[in-house]
């Protein structure tokens, strides 16, 4: 199957051994209007929050960020009183905020899917991968017939290939 | 890293998954003479196309972002261009032209000359006042209300009611803002 | 080639005629759902069939039929022939694909769902319902093919079996 254009799905080899610690935490993709399709987690050691409040506080997070990166704006002229709701894809946008424990990876597309990948803080630039992301959500949930959208997902084939690409990104 | 750059229309159309046309117009048309039969009243079969089209756009819209490599969409006239030059020929190998801007740049019209979907069709008298390629209307307006654009969507022109082109009248209500969708209650 | 279309354009109208079938026009009757998507396979079938057998030789078999369907007429729709074709020389054919195309991206979770989600939480609840979900989209296909073969003069009866997606097979029954 493709997805972009000529260039085969990316299957990467089995890790090593020594990069086979997995790094990635957790994910979560949102669409538009803040329902959470999809959380998972694969390292997660500590929560302190049940899921509804888990979500709605990442979400409540990245709305503030995304408010307050683009105030902050030194170079565009289009930005707005801060707390004024914006359009997807207005003004600048941030891709990733690291703190010494974690670092976190942020896409939205035009149509207000949000991805976010909580990785380790050393993880590289992912803006790619979670492109590559988008299109897995494509191919195996929105073109899935059995799936309707604004629904949380529940495909296996997306969720394995979720899965196995999300193991696959090591920490350069 | 370089941000990715926008895909031209025919190199996106290039790259997707294509089949022959002929299945994708006889389907369409038989779907159309199904409603036709089991809705009986011409306005409903309009309105059932407009749904479908609707569904089908607020799905084809990420496919669409996604293969395009299109990473905003706030200006209405550049994303009717984009409709235009990028979105009907990623899906149905044609592009459309966009014209008749009024003077504050809220409506427009999309032009097609080519339409795959009205190949091998003719319309009996028994359908007048069916818009059969309503469906087309309906993805426009459900693919531009994911990306925040309350619209209108009209036809104008028909060549199967004799014009001599389709045009779509594409009018823009308002630009819906990204709202927090929580309630402080907690 | 002729004109082209983005597999996407099919995909996507065949998944919306279902839901509207199934779950507008006829949501409470989904036998009359399935008739209706099958009459529409069945017409696009016998339109197809017709096109493709224009400049042939009429076939002197059923078997022959059978294999143009399993060869020509599939490679034309899905870019890949039938992968295994079975009879049992009493008129009933098994069209075994796979790989079936319209199949491949059809997933689902058969876990339970874990929190805020409510419907089924029972597993064999969401596995009965997602395959019934998807046995809806096989009557599109199934008239397909039926509407190909009475196009060749052959009456028949159509179904389909998924037991381990995404293969499929089409179980043929001709009309004696």
């Amino acid at each position: 199957m493709q997805f972009f254009g000529g260039t085969e799905i990316i299957s990467p080899s089995p890790p090593t051994p020594s990069t086979s610690v997995n790094k990635a935490n957790m994910m979560y993709i949102f669409n538009r209007s803040g329902v959470c399709l999809l959380y998972k987690e694969w390292n997660r050691p500590l929560k302190t929050l049940n899921a509804q409040q888990d979500h709605k506080l990442m979400f409540g997070l990245l709305f503030s960020l995304k408010s307050l990166t683009a105030k902050m704006d030194p170079v565009s002229v289009d930005k707005g009183n801060l707390g004024m709701p914006q359009l997807p894809g207005q003004g600048c946008s941030f891709h990733s905020f690291c703190t010494n424990t974690y670092k976190l990876s942020f896409m939205e597309s035009p149509s207000g899917i949000k991805i976010i990948l909580v990785t380790h803080p050393k993880m590289g630039d992912l803006r790619e991968s979670l492109r590559y992301i988008y299109n897995l959500y494509v191919e195996f949930v929105v073109k899935n017939p059995l799936y309707s959208p604004g629904t949380p997902i529940r495909c296996d084939l997306f969720n394995t290939s979720l899965d196995q690409y999300v193991k696959s990104l090591v920490v350069a | 890293m370089a941000p990715v750059a926008p895909r031209t229309g025919d190199a996106v159309f290039a790259n997707v998954e294509r089949v022959n046309a002929e299945l994708f117009t006889l389907t369409y048309g038989a779907i159309v003479r199904q409603l036709l039969t089991d809705l009986e009243e011409v306005e409903e079969v309009n309105k059932q196309l407009d749904q479908m089209g609707y569904n089908i756009g607020i799905r084809l819209i990420d496919e669409f972002l996604a293969k395009s490599n299109v990473t905003r969409c706030v200006d209405f006239k550049e994303t009717a261009e984009v409709i235009a030059k990028v979105g009907f020929k990623m899906f149905l190998g044609v592009t459309a032209s966009v014209t008749n801007w009024d003077a504050d740049g809220t409506s427009c019209s999309l032009v097609l000359e080519d339409n795959p979907l009205v190949d091998f069709v003719e319309l009996p008298d028994t359908c007048q006042g069916l818009y059969y390629c309503n469906i087309l209307s309906g993805v426009i307006r459900g693919a531009l209300e994911m990306v925040s654009m309350k619209t209108e969507v009209t036809w104008i022109r028909d060549m199967l009611r004799g014009d001599d082109a389709y045009e779509l009248r594409v009018k823009l209500l308002k630009q819906v803002p990204e709202e927090y969708p929580y309630k402080d209650d907690e | 080639m002729g004109r082209e279309v983005a597999e996407s354009c099919v995909d996507s109208v065949v998944i919306e005629m279902v839901s509207a079938y199934c779950s507008r026009l006829y949501s409470t009757h989904p036998e009359i759902a399935a008739r209706r998507i099958e009459a529409i396979g069945f017409q696009v079938g016998h339109q197809l069939s017709e096109r493709y057998t224009m400049e042939r030789p009429r076939f002197s078999d059923h078997l022959e039929a059978i294999k143009f369907i399993c060869k020509d007429f599939w490679s034309e729709l899905f870019k890949k022939q039938v992968d295994n074709l079975k009879t049992n020389h009493r008129g009933t054919f098994v069209l075994q694909d796979n790989r079936f195309r319209w199949l491949t991206r059809v997933s689902y979770d058969p876990t339970p769902a874990n929190s805020d989600v409510s419907p089924a939480s029972d597993p064999s609840q969401v596995v009965d319902k997602a395959a019934q979900a998807t046995s809806m989209h096989l009557y599109f296909p199934c008239g397909i093919i039926r509407g190909a073969l009475t196009n060749l003069g052959i009456p028949c009866a159509v179904s389909a079996d998924i037991s381990n997606l995404p293969a499929c097979s089409f179980v043929v029954r001709i009309k004696v």
